[in-house]
């Protein structure tokens, strides 16, 4: 990645993250997160919404203070960096939406240890500018929204007959037996499964036409 | 002097005290905040479960002050519960129930009519049980259940049941899916109705 700043070079980082190196299924990190919060769509959003903020900026962060962190030591600045923004991200929602917090719970804060936050401060903060470290953590984190949200929809759908706690025609009825596995932790299993199965295919098919 | 050894140790005290100043200047600003939400949600549990008070049109601040002028801290008479008074008179019981849940702890208040038998509401307001799952508790239709049931005798004042069966005076039904959070609260409910009891029962249980 070359730090030119030219509109292709920004359209790249936004195809890498959303689509080619996308982290759900093609570098399959940050699944533990992908697995806990997607029972429900508004959850999912505002996890999502606390990632791109926090990976969007620890990534910037990390860029800004590269020339002086030694090497031996970036990563424990690293992990500080994250949960600075991490610990931001907790407070305000503590102090702003309590209800949301609790429907959270711990899930917030072990943004820090989601992998996906690591790996991109790892491989485009710590040689990039601040503003290629911010777009493309933003672009990541974008790649991984719009994956869990599709988990949510059908989870949340199957499971509750509901989409954002709103009753959905057919599945809300009584004639849709819901399907309560989609909400307990192996329906994400099942459901991250077929997503990745169908991207990927879809990601294969493309190449092999390309060629 | 990057190359000096003393280099990344200086620098990574310096990046976290940094780092930590801010994080801690920022709770500092929010702690009130904090604080004032969760004795909130406690404040609102309590005024939400006597019928005598209508809740649903209060803002936060009128529910502030609706519990701190009508209502009366636990004392000697109540057992432990807080208590809604007219006249002098007690027409209602708020009693605070806590304890385990399945992963996290569950806090609520249970509303009790002056006859001590009947329940006005019930309201769990501090939980995390598997959003969508065991999380129902902390919704209407559930909590809903439990107004106009009369307590029990003693030993299972409320009894849970499975959904679809037909329900006693003393009976709900439990959340589908989550036996453990039912299970759990039912044991909550009970243990705190049955304390109530007994202390309420060791001060002569004037009726």
């Amino acid at each position: 990645m070359t730090p030119t700043g030219a509109p292709s070079e920004t359209r790249q980082i936004a195809v890498e993250g959303l689509w080619r190196n996308n982290p759900i299924f093609k570098q399959v990190l940050g699944i533990c997160s992908t697995l806990a919060v997607t029972n429900l769509v508004l959850n999912t959003a505002v996890m999502c919404a606390a990632l791109i903020f926090t990976l969007s900026l620890s990534s910037a962060t990390v860029s800004l203070l590269r020339t002086f962190t030694p090497r031996n030591i970036r990563m424990m600045v690293e992990t500080l960096i994250i949960a600075f923004y991490v610990i931001i991200v907790d407070v305000l929602l503590k102090a702003y939406w309590p209800q949301m917090s609790s429907n959270l719970g711990p899930y917030v804060g072990l943004i820090i240890t989601n992998c996906i936050v690591m790996g991109r401060c790892e491989a485009c903060g710590n040689n990039s500018r601040p503003a290629m470290a911010l777009l493309d953590g933003f672009f990541n984190a974008l790649g991984y929204t719009f994956i869990l949200l599709i988990v949510a929809t059908f989870r949340e759908v199957l499971g509750m007959g509901t989409f954002l706690g709103l009753s959905v025609p057919y599945f809300g009825g009584p004639q849709w037996d819901k399907w309560i596995i989609m909400v307990m932790p192996p329906g994400a299993f099942f459901m991250l499964a077929i997503v990745v199965w169908v991207f990927r295919s879809i990601q294969i098919a493309r190449e092999e036409k390309a060629e | 002097m990057r190359e000096k050894r003393w280099y990344p140790i200086v620098y990574m005290f310096a990046v976290t005290a940094a780092f930590s100043s801010i994080v801690i200047g920022f709770t500092q600003i929010t702690r009130a905040r904090v604080q004032a939400n969760a004795s909130l949600a406690f404040e609102r549990a309590v005024v939400t479960v006597f019928p005598q008070l209508d809740q649903t049109r209060m803002s936060s601040l009128e529910i502030h002050r609706a519990f701190a002028e009508q209502i009366t801290e636990p004392d000697e008479t109540s057992g432990g519960a807080y208590t809604l008074r007219r006249d002098g008179r007690v027409v209602g019981y708020a009693l605070p129930i806590a304890g385990q849940g399945f992963w996290a702890p569950i806090k609520g208040i249970i509303g009790i009519d002056a006859d001590r038998t009947t329940v006005t509401g019930a309201v769990f307001y501090e939980q995390n049980e598997t959003p969508g799952l065991g999380g129902e508790i902390a919704k209407a239709p559930f909590q809903d259940q439990f107004e106009g049931k009369r307590l029990g005798p003693a030993g299972a004042p409320i009894q849970f049941r499975r959904p679809g069966r037909d329900l006693r005076d003393n009976e709900v039904y439990a959340v589908t899916g989550a036996t453990q959070t039912s299970t759990r609260l039912e044991g909550i409910i009970n243990a705190a109705l049955n304390a109530w009891r007994a202390r309420l029962g060791e001060e002569g249980g004037t009726q």
